[in-house]
Order: C-alpha cells, then sequence, then structure tokens
C-alpha cells in the first residue's frame, strides 16, 4: 500500500474516533446535567469529524473520475420502419375530428369547474376594510379585557385601548390619552369626543400599519416606530413628521355615569394605510 | 528657550501633584464639615430651605411654581420629585442652559437630606400628585411583566431596555434604574414619557414589570453569547456573515478533487 493512501486512510479513521469521542463526551455532559453551550460544541466536533471523514474519504481514497458511460444508439428495427410508412400510406392513422373534440369539451369542464373553489376562499370582505368592531357606547377595555376607568388614567397618561369583547382587536386597536382640556382646541364637529381632555385614535399608523405606540408627552406627539411618523395629539393625530400622509382616524368616546370610558361610534375614518377608494 | 522650557516641565512636575495633593487635603475636611454641620434630624428645616433656595429656586422659582427656564413644580407629587432627585437629573448643574438634557448622574443628596427636600417641595407647592410607590418584588410575576414591558415599554426603551431615538429626544437605557425609580418613572412619566396609570398597568402588573426591567440588567442568555443585546438584526447578521461564509468554505473543500496522478 502506497504512503499517501494510507496516511488518508488513518486520517478518516482518526475523524470517525473523533466523532466517537465527542459523541461519549456529549452524553457524558448530558447525563451530568447538561450545558448547552458545551454540549452543542461536542455535537459540532461529532459532526465536523463525519463529515471530515467522509469527504477526505471521498476524495482520497475513492478512485479518480470522472468516469462516463457511453450510450449505445437505439435505432428503430428496419422491418417496423418499413410497416409505418406503409401504414401512413394506406390512411390506417387519421385524423380523429370526434376525439379531439371531446377532448376539448373535457378540458373546458375541468377548467371551469376548477374556478368554483373560489367560493371557498372564505367570507365575502364586505366593508371589512372600512369598519372595525366599534360600536357606540362599547367600553373601552385593556389587553387583558379589563374596562377603563377615566379617573385611573393620569395627565400625560397613555393606554392601549381595545373594543369590550375584542380585546386584542387588530384594527380596532386604539391609544387613549389624557391631555390637559385647556391646551385641546377640538376640530369643528369633534367638540363632544374628547371629555375631560381624554383623546382616543387609532393605533394603526396610516403609512404602513405598524402600531404608533410611541408618545412624547411633552410635546403631545404620538410616533410611529417604523418610519418616524409623528402626529399632533392635540390638532386631530395630523401628521407633522415623517412619511404618513393621512391623519390617525379618531374614536368619538363619552364618559357613563360609573366613569368608565364608551365609544360613541366607529372611528372618524377607515383605519391605517390608504386603499384606492381613499387618498 | 529650551532651558526654560525644562524648568517649567519641571516646575510643572514638581508643583502640580503638591498642588493637587493639597487641595485634596483641604477639600475632604470641609467637605466633611458641610455634610456634618446640616445633619437633617438637627435642623432639617433650615438645611432644607437652603438647598431649596441654592439649589432648586433659581430655576423653579422660590415659591415652585416655576420661571422660563423650568416648568412649575405644582402636583410634581412626591414620586415625580423623588425620582429626579434619586436619579441624579435633578438639579441640573451650573453650567446647564434650557437645552440641556438631564441625564442619570449620582444623585446630589445623602437619602436623609433628599427624602426632607422631596417633602418639602411637595408641601411648597400645595401637595397632589404621586405618592411614592411601594414595590413588591417577592410576588412578582416576572413572565407576566416581560409581556407588559414589551406591550408599554419596549417601544421607546427597546427590548432589552437599552433605550432608543424618539423624535428630537431619546428613551434612556434603563439598566441603572433601581426598583422605586422605575415605578416612579412608569406612574408620573417624566420628562417625554408619558404616566402609565392603574388604567394602563395595575399593582401586580406593575410589579412585575419592574421585576422584569431589574431582570434585564442581568438577563439569562440561553444562546450564550449575547452579541451586546443588540437584537434580531445583529443575531441574524452574524449568522449570515459567519455562518454562510464557513458553509461556502466547506462546500468548495467538498467540492475539491485530488489532481488524477
Amino acid at each position: 500500500m502506497s504512503t499517501p493512501e494510507r496516511r488518508a486512510e488513518v486520517a478518516v479513521g482518526l475523524s470517525f474516533l473523533v466523532t466517537a469521542a465527542a459523541a461519549v463526551g456529549l452524553a457524558v455532559v448530558y447525563w451530568r446535567g447538561g450545558q448547552p453551550q458545551l454540549e452543542g460544541l461536542l455535537l459540532a466536533v461529532a459532526f465536523s469529524g463525519l463529515a471530515y471523514g467522509f469527504v477526505t474519504w471521498g476524495q482520497k481514497l475513492m478512485p479518480p473520475g470522472p468516469v462516463v458511460e457511453e450510450r449505445h444508439t437505439l435505432p428503430s428495427p428496419p422491418g417496423e420502419v418499413a410497416e409505418l410508412e406503409e401504414d401512413l400510406d394506406r390512411g390506417v392513422v387519421g385524423r380523429r375530428t370526434f376525439i379531439v373534440r371531446a377532448l376539448t369539451i373535457a378540458g373546458g369542464a375541468l377548467g371551469v369547474a376548477a374556478l368554483f373553489p373560489i367560493r371557498s376562499l372564505g367570507p365575502r370582505p364586505g366593508n371589512a376594510l372600512t369598519t372595525t368592531p366599534w360600536r357606540a357606547g362599547m367600553r373601552l377595555v385593556t389587553d387583558d379585557g379589563t374596562p377603563v376607568l377615566a379617573a385611573d388614567v393620569p395627565l400625560d397618561g397613555l393606554v392601549t385601548v381595545f373594543p369590550e369583547g375584542h380585546a386584542g382587536s387588530a384594527d380596532g386597536q386604539a391609544v387613549l390619552v389624557r391631555v390637559r382640556p385647556e391646551q385641546l382646541h377640538p376640530a369643528p364637529g369633534r367638540e363632544t369626543w374628547s371629555p375631560e381632555g381624554l383623546l382616543v385614535y387609532s393605533k394603526v399608523c396610516t403609512h404602513a400599519g405598524c402600531p404608533v405606540g410611541l408618545y412624547q408627552a411633552d410635546d403631545h406627539t404620538l410616533l410611529c416606530p417604523c418610519h418616524q411618523s409623528a402626529f399632533d395629539v392635540l390638532d386631530r393625530a395630523r401628521p407633522v413628521f415623517g412619511p404618513a400622509a393621512v391623519a390617525l382616524p379618531q374614536l368619538p368616546i363619552r364618559l357613563d355615569g360609573d366613569g368608565y370610558v364608551r365609544a360613541q361610534g366607529d372611528f372618524s375614518a377607515p383605519v391605517g394605510p390608504a386603499f384606492w377608494s381613499r387618498r | 528657550m529650551s532651558r526654560s522650557w525644562t524648568r517649567r516641565r519641571w516646575a510643572a512636575f514638581t508643583l502640580g501633584p503638591v498642588i493637587v495633593a493639597s487641595a485634596g487635603v483641604w477639600f475632604v475636611p470641609l467637605s466633611r464639615a458641610a455634610v456634618a454641620q446640616t445633619p437633617p434630624q438637627a435642623t432639617p428645616r433650615a438645611g432644607v430651605v437652603r438647598t431649596w433656595l441654592a439649589d432648586c429656586a433659581v430655576c423653579h422659582g422660590s415659591d415652585g411654581r416655576g420661571s422660563d427656564r423650568a416648568p412649575s413644580l405644582a402636583g410634581a407629587g412626591a414620586a415625580l420629585v423623588d425620582y429626579e432627585l434619586s436619579s441624579g437629573r435633578m438639579p441640573l448643574p451650573p453650567t446647564a442652559s434650557s437645552t440641556t438634557k438631564t441625564r442619570r448622574h449620582q444623585a446630589a443628596y445623602p437619602p436623609a437630606q433628599q427624602r426632607a427636600l422631596v417633602a418639602y417641595v411637595v408641601g411648597l407647592t400645595g401637595g397632589g400628585g404621586e405618592a411614592i410607590p411601594t414595590v413588591d418584588l417577592r410576588g412578582a410575576d416576572l413572565a407576566a411583566g416581560g409581556e407588559q414591558f414589551r406591550l408599554q415599554c419596549a417601544a421607546c426603551h427597546a427590548w432589552a431596555g437599552d433605550g432608543g431615538a424618539l423624535l428630537h429626544r431619546e428613551a434612556p437605557d434603563l439598566h441603572d434604574a433601581t426598583p422605586v425609580q422605575i415605578a416612579e418613572a412608569v406612574r408620573t412619566g417624566p420628562g417625554t414619557m408619558p404616566a402609565f396609570g392603574q388604567a394602563a398597568l395595575d399593582e401586580a402588573q406593575l410589579n412585575g414589570v419592574v421585576a422584569y426591567v431589574r431582570y434585564l440588567d442581568h438577563p439569562t442568555d440561553r444562546g450564550g453569547q449575547p452579541l451586546w443585546h443588540l437584537g434580531p438584526m445583529a443575531e441574524g447578521a452574524v449568522a449570515v456573515i459567519l455562518g454562510l461564509g464557513l458553509l461556502i468554505l466547506v462546500t468548495v473543500w467538498i467540492g475539491e478533487r485530488e489532481p488524477t496522478p
């Protein structure tokens, strides 16, 4: 046996033994209580040993290639060729118009039938883009479903709220903030929407739909973490910075006799990014 | 020229340490004396009024109703005043201007003096505001606290509590905050931060959040290498550059063949 081949054989054998040793080590470490990093390292050593062994085996000990087996030609026997030519001459193989038409009908029917499962894609979207779960009289609740008491929201306070019974709702999520009532100059038509300086705006950014969860209380700015769109809470959540072009929809609210915050209806506009019928 | 330079340098080398040392000798007993002269229990009222007038009234006004340099402290409450003083954000250094950002420093006053000052400021401005919250971490639910942290805090302070950029502002990192300071900040919303009242976090949830923020200072990094807690982007970059690079090298090695002899 030549020396390089012998060397390669020893290297392959040794790397497999390394794998065996690492596997034993892995079992021991696991048995003694485990240590994730050490276990990972031993597993990596075990597989590396296998990999080194296999590749070296293939590269150094297998016969060198590439080996190509030429394929022989596959002609039809001369007799068959002559028979086919004879059949064509006699018109045995002809056009089958009836069969072709029937096949067209079959294909067409299958294609039409394949359109019917469109019905199974789910309920029709309807006006889901323009409405949210908010209804008049619904209480505002937190993410765990607790109704929000107005007295529990301090000045400059921030609470993420949902429609009662829809905690976690993606399009119904909103932010409730409290500002000084004297700082607030509600837009015409929105005078009754912000009792005691409490304001609720949709939490879904009108730019790309991220949660507008950052509130700078000292300058009354809601900030979107994705693209830094900023909205002025005191002025209809008008965009004042960043790519958003549309104000956050406002949720009209009122306080009930027990001090809970309730919605007067749905948002002032469809929530989220603009779509085709909206600017 | 060179001789006078050498002489001056010698003078600096010899005299410098002497001056520094003598200043230290003078300064240490003086500062000790200053603390000893105003023990809070002996003359609390006089001491705290002097501190108020010397360090706070310059900007907040002698009646605490604010000036064009600083906001009114009316209704600030014990929690907010204690937060600003204990985290060293107040008083501002004498060099501060109206644009100086408040940052965490060593607290300026010893605890007793700080307590007296908090009580004095709250009394001066007619009370009100949030009392210093009590934090109980013994029964705190760390997992639920983490949930609330990611819901309500992580947007600004980042997922590992390292802080982050806002619009012309920044959210500070939370690693040096004490449990009481965290609770005070949550309840009162100092500076840019909004306040989180009972509606946003009840007492149990607040305890959980405080426990989680403290946990973030020494998290158990299951993966071994935390990569400075830079987040999923950093981890992804390491995976792509190191992992894929290594895979490419291995692929090249596997495809290699010994030249046929």
